[in-house]
């Protein structure tokens, strides 16, 4: 009997032998690069010693996790985080509602594809480009300033002065994403059922309430989703473009999480210690994330888990 | 005919307003840096360049492809695009073909193998060291393998290959094909509008990437064109820059010529986009319905 199962399950894998191998190259992969890391992780408990390896290298316990708590720079890259994270999320995330929401409004079809179609364009142009364009718009001579000097004023050192780099960050985010963002809203607002907005017409509802009563609710389920997820990732600023865009001068706004593991990790190569400082935010976001879902569910009853 | 109130054309006006400031804010700034590549340096310097190129010249072009590390920036997106491209379509496809077969053992290890991969991560450190103890710095595999395999990408691709008939696998089979020739004859052909989709955001996505770059590689002949763009515009490492033509400021001494450095890092601006330019008008059909595949399974 057990012979039988036994031969009738090698027959099956037998059979199965080209898929086997076909998923091997992709397992592999990942197995590699994404479960390598997690294990590569333990180092922040450790005293990371190259020639000994990561799994020869010598326990010490929190050890950097402490260190990171009496860091001088660990409340100014917290704060600065969290702040840009939070004004991000204030500005950009209700930007592609209301862009969707007036794309949908527009009456002539052609116009709305070619402003559509334009808006989604930035998306597109990568973050070093946007960055080198910032830097030559607000530069002394550049554009910024020239409008500035037009009507009176003195020029701004935009990128040297601190007190800008946040709304710099966040509206040529809003540039780069306003138009793309709009997509998954417009899709959602693709499948309203026509007849809802004529029967509406007939009961003579005006423009306004047509959108707080059919529009809005029809993608209010989307928005909950990325919401949740906007929230999950209000640490994790884009700190490519800051690293592109910072300096010493801005650095008491500019500096977060991402950059100062950057710079003191790569560049400073305190592994263990930014291995823990990555940790510490993960974990982080992932409570933040797993708390504004649980609201989620209890408050619209949408939620991602 | 309905009557259209009056609050509701003020409405539209307004409407139109907005968009046509839409129009100005994405296309101003584009124009703009096409035109200043074009100018002589008199007009870039007293700032009168607007959509328009003054004094046209296409000496900051000429300058700028003097630099060899421009082709080789050039050479080197290419092979990393094209190259992490392929490998990823070939392994997702690989990788999501079994999925689809009934009775496959390992199916569902396979999914939570890969769902865990979207919920937690290595990070930018343990993922650095496990590079450099595999010998991967400064190599052109570092630029092309890590990002193949998204667990995201393999499950559309599922949701895409479970779609295919399977009467035309069977029969397939039938006439004596295994898995691999059903995948490569019959379900990849079926999934053209797929792959292309796939292809393109792969394209721009790692022609557009510089990060893994800036950490991974030293050799400054294997550097992505983005990274040469981010020396030319930044000019942070000038140690590395010294001795070439180009690096905005330098280029205008050596040709003597009437050249602003601002049209050289312009001109790089531009030599760099133009691919994305390029396709951007054959990508765009594609790109929402890409978006739609994803957003309906998210």
């Amino acid at each position: 009997m057990l012979a039988a199962t036994n031969k009738k399950r090698w027959s099956k894998l037998w059979k199965h032998r080209y898929l086997y191998l076909m998923v091997l190259p992709g397992l592999i992969t990942v197995l590699v690069f994404s479960y390598f890391p997690m294990y590569g992780i333990t180092i922040a408990f450790k005293d990371y010693n190259a020639s000994k390896g990561i799994m020869g290298s010598p326990w010490v316990g929190f050890k950097y996790f402490t260190t990171f708590f009496h860091d001088p720079m660990a409340f100014r890259v917290l704060k600065n985080t969290l702040l840009l994270g939070l004004y991000t999320l204030l500005w950009s995330f209700p930007a592609p509602i209301i862009l969707a929401l007036l794309f949908n409004e527009l009456r002539n079809k052609h116009f709305k594809k070619i402003v559509q179609t334009v808006s989604y364009f930035p998306h597109f142009i990568s973050v070093v480009i946007v960055a080198g364009m910032l830097k030559d718009f607000t530069a002394r001579d550049g554009l910024f300033n020239q409008i500035i000097t037009y009507f009176g004023g003195t020029p701004i050192m935009f990128l040297l002065e601190p007190g800008y780099f946040r709304t710099i960050f966040i509206s040529s985010g809003i540039w780069q994403g306003v138009g793309f963002g709009t997509i998954i809203y417009l899709a959602a607002l693709s499948g309203i059922d026509p007849t809802y907005y004529d029967v509406a017409e007939v009961d003579g509802a005006s423009r306004w309430k047509k959108i707080v009563h059919i529009t809005w609710p029809s993608i209010k389920p989307t928005t909950i989703i990325l919401l949740i997820f906007a929230l999950g990732g209000i640490l994790g600023s884009d700190f490519q473009k800051i690293i592109l865009l910072y300096s010493p001068e801005t650095y008491s706004v500019a500096d977060v999480i991402g950059s100062y593991v950057y710079r003191q990790g790569i560049l400073g190569a305190r592994y263990e210690y930014t291995t823990a400082i990555g940790l510490f935010m993960s974990v982080i976001s992932f409570v933040i994330l797993y708390i504004s879902n649980w609201v989620s569910r209890k408050v619209s009853e949408t939620s991602l888990f | 005919m309905r009557k259209i109130s009056f609050g509701s054309r003020v409405f539209d006006a307004f409407n139109i307003f907005i968009m046509l400031l839409i129009l100005v804010v994405v296309l101003y700034p584009i124009l703009n840096i096409i035109a200043t590549s074009f100018s002589s340096g008199k007009y870039i310097a007293s700032g009168s360049i607007t959509i328009w190129p003054k004094g046209f010249t296409v000496q900051a072009y000429a300058d700028v492809f003097k630099d060899s590390l421009i082709y080789k920036g050039y050479l080197n997106s290419i092979l990393y695009a094209v190259g992490s491209t392929g490998i990823m379509l070939l392994f997702t496809s690989l990788l999501a073909y079994p999925l689809t077969i009934p009775g496959f053992a390992g199916k569902k290890f396979i999914t939570i193998f890969l769902m865990i991969t979207m919920f937690f991560s290595g990070g930018l450190i343990p993922t650095y060291l496990l590079m450099r103890s595999l010998h991967l710095l400064d190599t052109v595999w570092v630029m092309i393998l890590p990002g193949a395999v998204g667990a995201y990408n393999v499950f559309l691709f599922r949701t895409f290959f479970s779609n295919v008939p399977a009467e035309l696998k069977e029969s397939a089979v039938m006439d004596g094909a295994n898995d691999v020739v059903v995948l490569f004859r019959i379900v990849l052909p079926l999934s053209k509008a797929l792959l292309a989709t796939f292809a393109l955001f792969g394209l721009v996505g790692s022609w557009n990437s510089w990060f893994e770059a800036l950490i991974y590689l030293k050799d400054q002949d294997k550097y992505p064109l983005q990274m040469i763009l981010r020396n030319y515009l930044f000019a942070l490492d000038t140690n590395a820059i010294q001795g070439r033509v180009g690096a905005g400021n330098v280029a205008i001494n050596s040709s003597g010529s009437t050249l602003d450095p601002k049209a050289i890092r312009m001109s790089v601006i531009i030599i760099t986009m133009f691919p994305i330019m390029a396709i951007y008008p054959f990508f765009q059909k594609h790109f929402t319905k890409g978006v739609l595949v994803g957003a309906i399974k998210g």
